[in-house]
């Protein structure tokens, strides 16, 4: 699903270099739940940019599905995210002025489904999420949890095989980032491939995989489940 | 996608109306300012009789000082002498012609109600009326007998029957001009072409005469001479007669000439006649006729005045700074919205397609900018008729076209100006947004 080799991704101001990954190197399988921590700056969101197309590297291989992103050209890097990779992240980004029907409208705009398939997975994402009977309500009318989970029912709406978050419970207190924890296994169940950023190390436990980024690269620790691979 | 975009367009107005309001405002002065003076000199430059303009000549011959050109560009005089215009007609060489002349005279209209009143002449031939194809609300021009048998008839304009008759069918009725009665034979309906091409020698704007009558009575009646009078030598003797004789230029003449071939013999005629009066010791300079059409002569005559010009370059600089401005709000408003930018682009959105979005909503607030500028140029128009006064209401009038002209220019204008915001809109790293929000 998802093949890293010796990613290097070096960051340059006018004085300094800073090199965010160095050889990093990992894959991910087809219906993995991967968890990734680290600490601060280690490399983790760097990481998942790359993963999720929103970055450029200096050098190392990416397959995603098999296919090299490197020769990509911006059209084609847009139309790989939009039909394969979903997004959560830890602030939601939910466009405030749009009600939560036109919020998981915005990828599928881009997909150019027709008006009826588009009503059709909106309603269904959001009924996922428990969130259809308020569809017509605005983010700030909802609570952080509420706003998760229509994040959620927006990665969800383009029915992705790959679904990248970013800290995703990061602003959310304990009950409700449990309510997420709870959706993005369903999902992983669904045969989703989930790679998740947190720092969060119970969180963590729950996922199927463990990453521990340091200094720019990737290793396998022991995670709750009993699944092991080499970074 | 566009009613995508033109939703989100819509959305992003509502969110920032104060921003949106100054940039269609600061569109709106740009456009309004140009198109009032667009609107002038697109008036002033329009053909002012379309269907016939390139069959109607202006007849210029050189008459001029051996030693000094009429004009410093060579072209030969504006105007031509007496003795021309009574030549050229006695010859009757084209399908139509007709010398004219700007006279002034007192009227004494019919009893004690209306006052005698000082009014324009404009003295013509028979052929003037339907070369010019000039619309009658009563009766119509006078034949040739008329001009031959030099009778006292005259043509009112609208204005002049409305003054003097009350708008009444006043065709064969008597009124006094110049202490003489005249027959009215026809009236004008309402005639104001601009420029006002036929007599553009004192000013394209001005209105025409309130009265027309046969130029044959020019001698007898002793019509005084309106307009420019230039002479290059003085007249030989005194008197109204010397003037007439004289080599001075107070005359116009306008001919017909349906086909090229109508043109190239009247051309040989115009060369044939310079020639004879050569040999009688007249037209001491080289021979130096044209016969430009109607458009030509208002491009010879500079009818667009370098003021205007002047102006409308003035109003596009006013624009520029105009949608300068408009370029530093809109780079704000987009810049702001850097985070949901992000979000479009980590959901699918390719930099073209934000590129389009960005655009579309651009050209939006161009409309609005546009809607609001023609209603700006409206009031330009009216503060102009205010500060001219006597104008031709075609002048301050916008028509169809300059609409159409007011939106493309905002619309344009408005897409040059979101060029650089929304390069720099979509050239935001995503990543960076999405993690910052």
């Amino acid at each position: 699903m998802l093949d890293m080799k010796d990613i290097r991704k070096v960051f340059r101001t006018e004085l300094i270099e800073t090199h965010a990954l160095r050889d990093f190197t990992l894959s991910v399988n087809e219906g993995d739940f991967v968890a990734v921590t680290g600490p601060s700056g280690s490399g983790k969101t760097t990481f998942l940019n790359i993963a999720g197309l929103l970055e450029a590297f200096e050098s190392g291989t990416y397959l995603l599905d098999g296919q090299d992103v490197s020769s990509l050209n911006d059209k084609a890097r847009s139309q790989l995210r939009n039909e394969k990779i979903g997004f959560i992240f830890q602030s939601f980004n939910l466009i405030p002025d749009l009600n939560l029907f036109d919020n998981v409208d915005v990828p599928l705009r881009y997909r150019g489904f027709n008006t009826g398939e588009r009503k059709r997975r909106i309603e269904q994402s959001l009924d996922t999420v428990g969130l259809a009977s308020r569809m017509k309500h605005l983010p700030s009318q909802l609570s952080g949890g509420q706003q998760q989970r229509v994040a959620i029912a927006r990665a969800l709406a383009g029915e992705p095989r790959f679904l990248l978050a970013d800290e995703p419970t990061g602003n959310l207190d304990t009950k409700m980032a449990a309510s997420v924890m709870e959706f993005l296994q369903e999902i992983n169940d669904g045969g989703t491939t989930i790679v998740m950023v947190t720092h969060d190390q119970e969180l963590a436990k729950q996922a199927k995989r463990n990453i521990f980024v340091l200094d720019g690269s990737a290793s396998e620790i022991e995670a709750a489940a009993n699944n092991t691979a080499t970074a | 996608m566009f009613s995508y975009y033109l939703k989100l367009a819509t959305i992003s107005i509502r969110r920032n109306p104060i921003l949106t309001a100054l940039m269609i405002l600061a569109i709106a002065l740009g456009i309004g300012a140009c198109m009032t003076t667009i609107t002038v000199n697109y008036v002033m430059s329009s053909d002012p009789i379309p269907q016939k303009s390139d069959q109607l000549h202006y007849v210029q011959v050189d008459n001029w000082d051996p030693n000094n050109p009429a004009n410093s560009d060579g072209s030969p005089p504006d105007q031509i002498t007496y003795t021309e215009a009574i030549n050229f007609m006695r010859d009757k060489k084209a399908f139509r012609q007709s010398a004219i002349a700007s006279s002034s005279g007192v009227v004494n209209p019919p009893g004690a109600e209306t006052k005698p009143f000082m009014s324009q002449i404009r003295i013509v031939y028979s052929d003037f009326f339907p070369m010019f194809e000039i619309p009658f609300l009563y009766g119509s021009g006078w034949p040739d007998s008329v001009d031959e048998n030099k009778e006292l008839v005259v043509v009112l304009s609208r204005q002049t029957n409305d003054q003097v008759f009350g708008g009444e069918d006043s065709v064969d009725r008597t009124l006094e001009i110049l202490g003489r009665e005249f027959r009215v034979v026809g009236v004008l309906d309402d005639y104001f072409p601009v420029p006002r091409f036929y007599d553009v020698t004192v000013g394209a704007l001005n209105k025409p005469e309130d009265l027309y009558m046969p130029f044959s009575l020019k001698e007898e009646l002793e019509l005084s001479p309106n307009g420019n009078v230039n002479c290059w030598k003085s007249p030989e003797g005194e008197g109204f007669k010397a003037f007439l004789q004289s080599e001075c230029i107070n005359y116009q003449m306008w001919v017909e000439l349906p086909t090229e071939s109508d043109k190239r013999e009247y051309e040989d005629y115009l060369y044939n006649y310079v020639t004879e009066q050569k040999a009688l010791g007249r037209f001491p300079r080289p021979m130096n006729n044209r016969l430009p059409n109607v458009m030509e002569w208002m491009e010879d005559q500079q009818v667009v005045e370098d003021d205007a010009q002047i102006l409308l370059w003035l109003s596009f600089m006013f624009l520029a700074v105009c949608l300068l401005n408009t370029i530093g709000l809109l780079l704000a408003k987009f810049v702001s919205r850097s985070a949901e930018i992000g979000l479009r682009r980590a959901v699918g959105a390719s930099k073209q397609d934000l590129f389009i979005q960005h655009l579309v909503e651009t050209g939006v607030i161009g409309i609005g900018g546009g809607v609001l500028g023609l209603l700006i140029a409206l009031l330009g128009l009216e503060g102009i008729k205010m500060l001219y006064g006597d104008i031709p209401e075609s002048l301050v009038q916008l028509d169809l076209t300059m609409m159409v002209v007011a939106l493309v220019l905002a619309l344009t204008a408005s897409m040059l100006a979101g060029l650089y915001p929304t390069w720099r809109a979509c050239s935001i790293a995503p990543a960076s947004q999405l993690k910052s929000q």
